[in-house]
């Protein structure tokens, strides 16, 4: 599951991604979230992150990645979801964030990638209109939709 | 103390740079701290635990929005060095983790 998830994400993708329905899913302490795979640029192992002095939970702190500063984000944190046993967060998903025409590269620290499905948009429940586009069932499971488009956002 | 090039500054597990050319006076304290004094029109006291030295050049990111919203610290932008992240201060409005109320 993982290599699979790895392979499609690997490649640097085209801008549009949350028109897709192919969505990255990702587990993250409790909670499984789908992020669409055309915002998705690269899984990684965990990247070394500097903390920021005076900074929420929810920004982890500071990483380099390519040769250019990253912010890395607690996808549990973010999405507002307990955040499980495990909390070392092998897993470094690098994701384009923000408005297509504005976008930035952001870490989210997760703690594996699963695998690649399709979300269908008339799938989707509730929401709250910002970085969570709503949940969806897929394999049994609930899984959180977000829209990264969102994230950056004055919150 | 003037000259190109950034100072760079270990402070709260983080590393911090700032142009050289704004900083007058760089002492060593009793308690092994390091306090930096910034020129301009709002000259300030930094606080450092390490100082690495002086880089010649920083290529400087502009600050992301995303950082922006989880750490609302006004910046200069942000940089690499030896593939660690550096954040680079704004002198006129240094950060308060180096202000010595943060960080450490």
């Amino acid at each position: 599951m993982w290599r699979e998830a790895k392979s499609a994400a690997q490649g640097e993708t085209p801008k549009g991604g949350r028109q897709t329905g192919n969505h990255l899913l990702v587990r993250s302490g409790e909670l499984v979230c789908a992020l669409p795979l055309g915002a998705v640029r690269r899984v990684v192992r965990a990247l070394p992150v500097h903390p920021l002095p005076g900074a929420g939970p929810a920004l982890r702190g500071l990483a380099e990645f390519a040769g250019e500063p990253l912010p890395v984000l607690d996808l549990s944190r973010l999405v507002g979801a307990p955040p499980g046993a495990q909390s070392s967060y092998p897993v470094t998903v690098v994701v384009w964030a923000g408005p297509v025409d504005a976008r930035e590269t952001v870490g989210l620290a997760a703690d594996a990638a699963l695998a690649v499905a399709e979300v269908s948009p008339g799938a989707l429940v509730g929401g709250d209109g910002a970085l969570v586009r709503g949940e969806a069932a897929i394999g049994g499971q609930v899984v959180r939709v977000l829209d990264l488009e969102a994230l950056g956002r004055d919150r | 103390m003037t000259g190109g090039g950034y100072l760079l500054l270990r402070r709260g597990g983080s590393l911090w740079g700032i142009a050289n050319s704004a900083v007058t006076d760089l002492a060593r304290q009793g308690d092994g701290a390091y306090r930096i004094a910034t020129a301009g029109d709002d000259p300030a006291t930094l606080v450092a635990d390490e100082v690495l030295g002086v880089v010649r050049e920083l290529r400087v990111w502009p600050n992301v929005s995303v950082l922006r919203c989880f750490w609302p610290e006004p910046l200069a932008g942000l940089a690499v060095h030896d593939a660690m992240p550096v954040i680079v201060v704004d002198p006129g409005r240094p950060p308060q983790a180096l202000q010595g109320r943060g960080g450490a």
